[in-house]
């Protein structure tokens, strides 16, 4: 039961900011395996949305390969980018992302919309998913109408509708007060009880220590716990 | 996936309404001319049409002006017409008036009319009833008459009118066999046959009046003979023999052709202005769509991240620009209906609808839909994922 979903070989992403070359990430070589709990720690600016965004599909590298279930992304075009993205990523952000102007049922349906599901199979498992993280009795309310976990559990529900190999979560719990936060790590814990492989990035000590493995970054490279504990 | 997008199209055209609606302005007024100039050119067609089957463009009419004494009748003065104006058929001379006509307790005053026998032939009068007067009738002055329909149904209610003699007041009652009665027909620029009576012009003469002033000329134009050129050249020679107001000429070719020419001048008015408008709208729509874009930066990257290719991306601003200038469209089919309604009102002609107008209007809409859609959708499209998520 170890072998990889997501490969990183020294990957650099390198950003021209004027005469400056930035150095998000400069190197990094990760494995993360089916069914793992990954945290991703560092200090803020260390690089762990960039690693997010590349494992994501949302970004390319600069150099080095990604491979994400099997397939290297590097010269993927935006279309075969965007079908990865829907069919094996599932992605939660910080600031929730729910489409605004979308009740949580339609956000939860709308990477099926992408999929091409009837959509009597969207409203279904739609459904389903948010009868799962908690909210069947919210399906019909506005992102506006929502309190922040209830919103981040629309978008973990929206995250798992196309059932993805990969659940991202940047920072899930950032902008929640930690009862809340606790809450949402216990969801993710019980998703991962279910086989999900999640990776999860988080600056709180506590939270990172739940997952199962831990990754830290500092300066855009892989550190050892050590030299970060000094930190 | 597309009813998706249409379904989000409307939902955003609704919570922005009044932008949506300045913003449909342009494609409103540019769309509502070009159905109205096809209503209308379809409607002053359809006009133009009945009053030729009604009508006959074949005819030209000399009114004298003000009983002018220099404007007679006489053998002569027709044979001129014949010979001088290339095109012209027959001239017919008629003097009218009005007279008090009787039988047995009806009675009633109606215009009474001297014509020569070839007036109903020239004027495209059929009967419905009996037969018309012959020359000979004319030069023998027969005391004969044909009637209009009107006058025939207040005088004989139950029919049966040809073969009885009415009687005809003026100074004195003289008593006239009734030969044909008119079919119906509807009036033609102004003169109605329905409410008159027609008798010899020589039994006129005789009758009535004692000079022989004509009440107006009607001139039959020959086959291929253009007949508003034959008015003018008309026009031409009696302005070379008298006064040039001795004589008022009046064909409903030149109307026709009058109305033809208004209707021209106005459908390029329309079009310049749906051109315009269209355009303007056009620029309008890519205006708002491209703030449209990007109020929904952030929306874009959300959607792009669940897996929203380029393409979805771009259909989706199409449909919605789509969706934007039909919407636009349909209000302007109701816009340019509401036009041609006023001016056919005005007019007096029949509403036509164009069907041809509607399809139209939808073409051109959709058209500039996509036109001025595609280069914000584009741009939505190639929105980078990251930099569109963390807009604020
Ligand atoms: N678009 C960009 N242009 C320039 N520099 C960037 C850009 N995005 C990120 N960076 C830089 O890359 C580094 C890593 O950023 P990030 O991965 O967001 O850090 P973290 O998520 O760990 O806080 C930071 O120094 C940041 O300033
Ligand atoms: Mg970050």
């Amino acid at each position: 039961m170890s072998d990889a979903v997501i490969k990183l070989i020294n990957v650099r992403r390198f950003y021209l900011v004027g005469d400056f070359v930035v150095k998000a990430l400069d190197g990094v070589t990760l494995t993360i395996n089916k069914g793992s709990f990954t945290a991703i720690m560092g200090p803020s600016g260390s690089g762990k949305s960039t690693i997010m965004n590349l494992i994501g599909c949302l970004d390319t590298a600069t150099s080095g390969y990604i491979e994400i279930d099997g397939e290297l992304t590097n010269d993927l075009n935006e279309s075969e980018l965007a079908f990865i993205r829907n069919q094996k990523i599932g992605f939660v952000f910080q600031q929730f992302n729910l489409l605004g102007r979308l009740n949580a049922l339609e956000n939860v349906m709308t990477p099926m919309v992408y999929a091409n599901y009837s959509s009597r199979e969207r409203r279904d498992r739609a459904e389903e998913m948010l009868i799962k993280v908690g909210l069947k009795d919210r399906m019909k309310h506005l992102p506006n109408e929502l309190s922040g976990g209830q919103k981040q559990r629309v978008a973990i529900a929206r995250a798992l509708v196309n059932n993805p190999a990969i659940l991202l979560a940047d920072e899930p719990t950032g902008a929640l007060d930690s009862k809340t936060g606790d809450q949402i790590m216990t969801l993710f814990e019980s998703l991962n009880d279910e086989g999900k492989t999640i990776v999860f990035v988080t600056h709180d000590r506590a939270l990172g220590m739940r997952c199962k493995e831990q990754v830290y970054i500092h300066d855009g490279r892989i550190a050892d716990q050590d030299v970060f504990r000094k930190f | 996936m597309f009813f998706e997008n249409f379904k989000l199209a409307l939902k955003s055209m609704w919570t922005n309404k009044m932008r949506t609606f300045l913003s449909l302005l342009g494609i409103v007024i540019g769309v509502g001319s070009v159905v109205a100039i096809l209503n209308l050119g379809q409607s002053a067609n359809d006009s133009i049409m009945e009053s030729m089957e009604v009508g006959g463009l074949d005819m030209v009419n000399v009114i004298p002006s003000g009983w002018s004494r220099e404007a007679t009748f006489d053998e002569e003065f027709s044979q001129n017409f014949l010979v001088n104006i290339m095109g012209i058929k027959d001239v017919v001379a008629t003097v009218s008036s009005t007279a008090n006509v009787r039988y047995g307790q009806e009675r009633l005053s109606t215009s009474i009319s001297g014509v020569t026998s070839d007036f109903f032939e020239v004027n495209k009068l059929s009967l419905l009833d009996g037969e018309f007067f012959t020359a000979t009738d004319n030069i023998n002055r027969r005391q004969v008459v044909i009637l209009g329909s009107d006058v025939a149904e207040e005088l004989f209610p139950a029919g049966g009118a040809v073969g009885k003699y009415i009687s005809i007041f003026r100074t004195q009652s003289k008593r006239y066999l009734v030969l044909g009665v008119l079919e119906e027909k509807d009036a033609t620029l102004g003169a109605s046959y329905n409410n008159g009576i027609f008798i010899p012009f020589n039994t006129y003469i005789q009758r009535f009046r004692k000079t022989s002033q004509v009440s107006s000329y009607t001139i039959q134009v020959e086959d291929g003979f253009d007949a508003t050129k034959v008015a003018d050249d008309i026009d031409e020679y009696l302005s070379s023999i008298t006064d040039s107001d001795t004589y008022t000429i009046f064909s409903p070719a030149q109307l026709v052709d009058m109305a033809n020419q208004i209707m021209t001048t106005f459908s390029s008015f329309l079009a310049a202005i749906a051109a315009i408008s269209l355009l303007v709208g056009g620029i309008g729509i890519m205006n708002i769509m491209l703030v449209s874009v990007v109020e929904r930066t952030r929306e874009i990257g959300i959607r792009k991240a669940l897996g929203a290719t380029p393409k979805v991306i771009r259909g989706q601003f199409l449909v919605e620009s789509i969706t934007l200038t039909i919407t636009g469209g349909l209000i302007g089919i109701l816009f340019g209906w509401l036009i041609s309604y006023l001016i056919v009102q005005y007019a007096g002609w029949a509403l036509h609808f164009s069907w041809l107008a509607v399809i139209l209007a939808m073409a051109f809409s959709t058209f500039v839909g996509v036109f001025f859609g595609w280069y914000p959708a584009m741009k939505a499209s190639k929105l980078d994922p990251i930099q569109a998520l963390s807009y604020e």
